[in-house]
C-alpha cells in the first residue's frame, strides 16, 4: 500500500515536472520555429508554424546585414568585464562591510544595497550630461560603468548574506598561521563563495546582455554597440522584417543559454544559501 | 497605473532638462576611429570622377545625420541611404555618419541630444506634441522658406514645421487616413464600397455575418485609433476640425459637441463588432497580417502602407486586389467626400548650434531636390512625398498607388496634424491610452472627453 502510494507520487511529481519543463523550454521551440519561417507565415492562429519552406537565409541576413559578428564581440567583451569587475567589487566590498570593523562600515553598505532602489530610467539624462562632459559617450566606458554600478548592488546584497554564513574561525586560523588581509580575501573566503560567485554573475551577465535603453542613449556609432542594436537593423518605419528579427533574437539568446547552462549547477545553491541567511 | 505616473514624471523631468540643457551651446564633435566609417570615406574619397560641387572646397567635413529609420536596406530607410551615398559620392570631401534609432528610442535619445550637442542632421515631426518642445528649446536652424519655392512643396505642407512665420523643417510625407480594402472579397460576396457611414456599418455586419473580420484595427498601439477618431471628426465637423482640436487643447475642454458625435461614433462602431476580436490588444503587424491574409476584408491604415500592393510576400491574390477608399461622409457632418484626414508627419531639420551648419543644410536642400526623395519614394512605393510628383508618374503604378494619387488631387481640404498629435507629449500619452478604453466600453465618452482634456494642463 505504501509502496504504490509512494509510486503515484513519483508519478505525480513527473508530471508536474515536464509540465514546467515544457513551459519553460516552450518560448525557445518558439522562438526557433519562427526565425525559421517567413514574416508572412508568422500571422497564423496556431501556436506554432510548419515553414513551406526552411529559410536559413534568415540566419545569413541576420549575420551579414545585422553587423552581428561586430556586436557580439562588443557584447562579449563589455558583459565579461562587467562581470568580471562587478564579482571583484562586490566580494572586496562585502567583505569590507561584513568582517572589517571600521565606523562608517553600516552606512557604507546600506548606500551601495540602496542602489537596487534606483530606476534606470530616472538616471538616463542626467548620465548622458555627465557623460558627455567627460566626454565619455561613445566609448566603451559609456556602458561598463553604468552596467557594473547597476548590477554591484544586487551582487553586494548576496556576497553580504553568503559570506555571513562563512565561520569566522576559518579567517582566525588563517591569521594564525600569518595570512595577510588579501589573501584571507582572496585564497580563504573566494573558493569558499564559490556558489554565489555563479549567482552573481550569471545574473550580472543576463541583465546587461539584452540591456537596450542605455546603451542606445549613451552610443552614437556602431563602434560599441551591442547586441540588441541588431534587431534594430530590422525594424522599419511602419513595418519590420520579423522572421530576420527572430533570427537574430535566436542568436542573441544562445550565448545567454549557454552560460545558464554551464553556470546553472551552482546558481540555484547560490540564491538559495546567500539570500535567506539574515 | 504606475506605468502611467511613472511615464508623466519622466516626461516632466525630459522636459525640464530640455530647456535647461540648452542654455549652453557647446558642439563637442568626437571623431571616432571605427572601421566602417574609415571603410565609408575611403570609398567617398576613392570617387575621382565626382562632379565638382559649389563647395567643393577640399576641405573634409563631417556631417552628423540622426534618423528614425533603423532599417537602411528597406522602404523609407533605404532611400534615404541612397541619397546619403549619392551625396557622398558627388562630394567627396563629406562623410555622413548615419545613426537610427526607431520612434521611442530615437525621441529618448533626441531628448539627450538635446541637452548637449545635436548631430547636425535630424529626423523630425511636424506635430505639436513633438515640434513645440523641441523649438521652444531653440534647437533647431532657422530655414530660408524663400529658398524652398521652387521644390514643389505642396500648398500647405510646410505649415507643420514653421513657428512665428519662421521655418525650422521639412516635410517628407504627406499621409493619408485610408480604409483598404480586398476588392475580389467585396466582388465575390456582392459588397460595396459605402457612400456614407451608416452604410459602412449595415456593410460591416454583412461581414461580420459571412464569418469575416470587416475592419483589421491595431488597437494595441493607440495612435492608429486616434487617427481613426481623427477621421471621424474630419467628417462630423468638416473644416472646423483643427479649430476645434486647437481649442480643445488650449483650453483643456473637449466637450465640444462634434467631438462627443464623433467620440460617440467610434464607441457604436467598436461595439457594433466592426472590428476583430481583440483588437485592442493586437499590434501593427498582427493587424495588418489579418488583412493580408485574407482573414480581414478592410484594414484601416494611413497611405504608407500602399507598398502592400508592391510586397513580394503578400500572395498575389490579395496583394493585386487591394483597393482603398476614405472615410465614408457621417449623416448631418459638415465633410464631403473630398475633405480628407490627411498630414505632413515626419521630416528633417538641422541643428542650431551645428559645426558645420552650412555644409547641412546643402545637404538638407540636396535630399528634397525633386528628384531625390520625392522620386526615390515614389519608386520604392513608400508612399506619398510632401512635393509635387506628377513629374516621375511612369504609368506602371499599382492601381493602388493611382488610387491614392487621385484620392490627394481631387481633395478639397486636408485635415492637417491627427489629434493625437495636437497636444502637449502629456496629452498624446493619455489619449493613446485612454483611447481603448473608451472604445472597448469600460469608459464612457464624458470620462474619456474629461481625462484628455485634464491631461492638456
Amino acid at each position: 500500500m505504501k509502496e504504490n502510494n509512494k509510486k503515484i507520487g513519483k508519478i505525480f511529481l513527473w508530471i508536474v515536472l515536464v509540465i514546467v519543463a515544457i513551459i519553460q523550454l516552450f518560448p525557445l521551440i518558439w522562438l526557433v520555429d519562427f526565425s525559421l519561417g517567413s514574416s508572412n507565415e508568422m500571422f497564423t492562429n496556431g501556436l506554432l508554424i510548419i515553414p513551406e519552406k526552411i529559410r536559413w537565409d534568415n540566419y545569413v541576413k541576420a549575420f551579414v546585414d545585422g553587423n552581428f559578428l561586430h556586436y557580439l564581440r562588443n557584447s562579449f567583451l563589455i558583459n565579461t568585464l562587467a562581470v568580471l569587475l562587478v564579482v571583484i567589487i562586490s566580494i572586496m566590498a562585502a567583505f569590507a562591510c561584513q568582517r572589517m570593523n571600521w565606523k562608517l562600515k553600516g552606512l557604507v553598505s546600506t548606500l551601495l544595497v540602496m542602489g537596487m532602489m534606483i530606476p534606470i530610467h530616472a538616471t538616463l539624462l542626467p548620465n548622458y550630461k555627465i557623460y558627455s562632459m567627460l566626454h565619455l559617450t561613445d566609448t566603451i566606458w559609456a556602458l561598463l560603468i553604468p552596467y557594473v554600478a547597476f548590477s554591484l548592488p544586487q551582487g553586494m546584497f548576496l556576497m553580504t548574506g553568503f559570506i555571513q554564513s562563512i565561520p569566522k574561525e576559518l579567517e582566525e586560523a588563517a591569521v594564525m598561521d600569518g595570512c595577510g588581509i588579501y589573501r584571507i580575501v582572496f585564497q580563504i573566503v573566494t573558493p569558499l563563495l564559490k556558489p554565489s560567485i555563479a549567482t552573481v554573475a550569471i545574473m550580472t551577465f543576463l541583465n546587461n546582455w539584452n540591456e537596450f535603453m542605455m546603451a542606445s542613449t549613451y552610443l552614437s556609432t556602431p563602434a560599441w554597440k551591442t547586441l540588441p542594436f541588431s534587431v534594430l537593423e530590422f525594424t522599419g518605419e511602419y513595418s519590420s522584417n520579423y522572421a530576420v528579427q527572430f533570427a537574430v533574437m535566436a542568436l542573441t539568446a544562445a550565448p545567454a543559454v549557454i552560460v545558464y547552462v554551464i553556470l546553472n549547477k551552482h546558481i540555484t545553491k547560490g540564491v538559495a544559501m546567500g539570500a535567506v541567511k539574515g | 497605473m504606475k506605468k502611467k505616473i511613472i511615464a508623466s514624471l519622466l516626461t516632466a523631468a525630459m522636459a525640464v532638462s530640455l530647456l535647461a540643457g540648452c542654455s549652453k551651446s557647446n558642439s563637442s564633435t568626437e571623431v571616432s576611429n571605427d572601421a566602417q566609417n574609415t571603410a565609408q570615406e575611403s570609398a567617398a574619397e576613392g570617387d575621382e570622377a565626382a562632379s565638382e560641387t559649389a563647395v567643393a572646397s577640399g576641405e573634409a567635413v563631417t556631417i552628423k545625420l540622426f534618423s528614425n529609420l533603423p532599417d537602411r536596406k528597406n522602404g523609407q530607410g533605404l532611400v534615404e541611404q541612397m541619397i546619403i551615398d549619392e551625396y557622398m559620392a558627388e562630394n567627396p570631401n563629406v562623410t555622413i555618419e548615419v545613426e537610427a534609432l526607431d520612434e521611442e528610442a530615437y525621441k529618448t535619445k533626441f531628448k539627450a541630444y538635446a541637452m548637449d550637442g545635436m548631430p547636425d542632421v535630424v529626423s523630425i515631426w511636424g506635430q505639436p506634441a513633438f515640434l513645440d518642445e523641441v523649438l521652444d528649446a531653440g534647437v533647431l536652424a532657422e530655414l530660408n522658406e524663400a529658398d524652398y519655392a521652387d521644390y514643389g512643396f505642396i500648398a500647405g505642407s510646410l505649415e507643420g514645421f514653421k513657428k512665428d512665420g519662421k521655418l525650422y523643417g521639412l516635410p517628407r510625407n504627406t499621409d493619408i487616413m485610408l480604409i483598404y480594402y480586398n476588392q475580389k472579397m467585396f466582388d465575390d460576396n456582392g459588397w460595396k464600397v459605402p457612400a456614407t457611414y451608416d452604410e459602412l456599418m449595415s456593410l460591416c455586419a454583412d461581414i461580420k455575418a459571412a464569418g469575416i473580420t470587416p475592419i483589421a484595427m491595431d488597437g494595441g498601439d493607440g495612435w492608429p485609433m486616434a487617427c481613426f477618431l481623427t477621421d471621424i471628426l474630419v467628417r462630423v465637423a468638416g473644416t472646423d476640425y483643427a479649430e476645434i482640436v486647437r481649442n480643445a487643447v488650449a483650453t483643456g475642454n473637449f466637450s465640444a459637441p462634434e467631438m462627443q458625435e464623433a467620440t460617440q461614433i467610434l464607441v457604436d462602431s467598436a461595439a457594433a463588432g466592426m472590428f476583430q476580436v481583440g483588437y485592442d490588444s493586437q499590434d501593427y503587424g498582427t493587424t495588418m497580417n489579418l488583412f493580408t491574409n485574407g482573414q480581414a476584408a478592410m484594414y484601416c491604415m494611413g497611405s504608407w502602407d500602399c507598398s502592400m500592393a508592391l510586397n513580394e510576400d503578400i500572395a498575389p491574390e490579395i496583394r493585386d486586389n487591394i483597393r482603398a477608399f476614405t472615410m465614408p461622409v457621417v449623416d448631418g457632418g459638415k465633410a464631403g467626400t473630398n475633405d480628407i484626414a490627411a498630414w505632413n508627419g515626419g521630416g528633417y531639420a538641422v541643428s542650431a548650434d551645428s559645426a558645420v551648419k552650412e555644409e547641412a543644410i546643402r545637404f538638407l536642400n540636396y535630399m528634397y531636390q525633386p528628384d531625390k526623395l520625392s522620386k526615390y519614394g515614389w519608386e520604392n512605393g513608400v508612399g506619398m512625398s510632401a512635393q509635387d510628383q506628377t513629374a516621375y508618374l511612369t504609368g506602371n503604378e499599382t492601381e493602388l498607388q493611382k488610387q491614392v494619387m487621385d484620392i490627394l488631387k481631387n481633395a478639397t481640404s486636408v485635415s492637417g496634424t491627427p489629434i493625437n498629435d495636437c497636444g502637449p507629449s502629456a496629452f498624446k500619452t493619455a489619449i493613446e491610452s485612454e483611447i481603448q478604453g473608451v472604445s472597448n466600453g469600460s469608459t464612457s465618452v464624458d470620462d474619456f472627453l474629461a481625462a484628455i482634456g485634464a491631461a492638456c494642463e
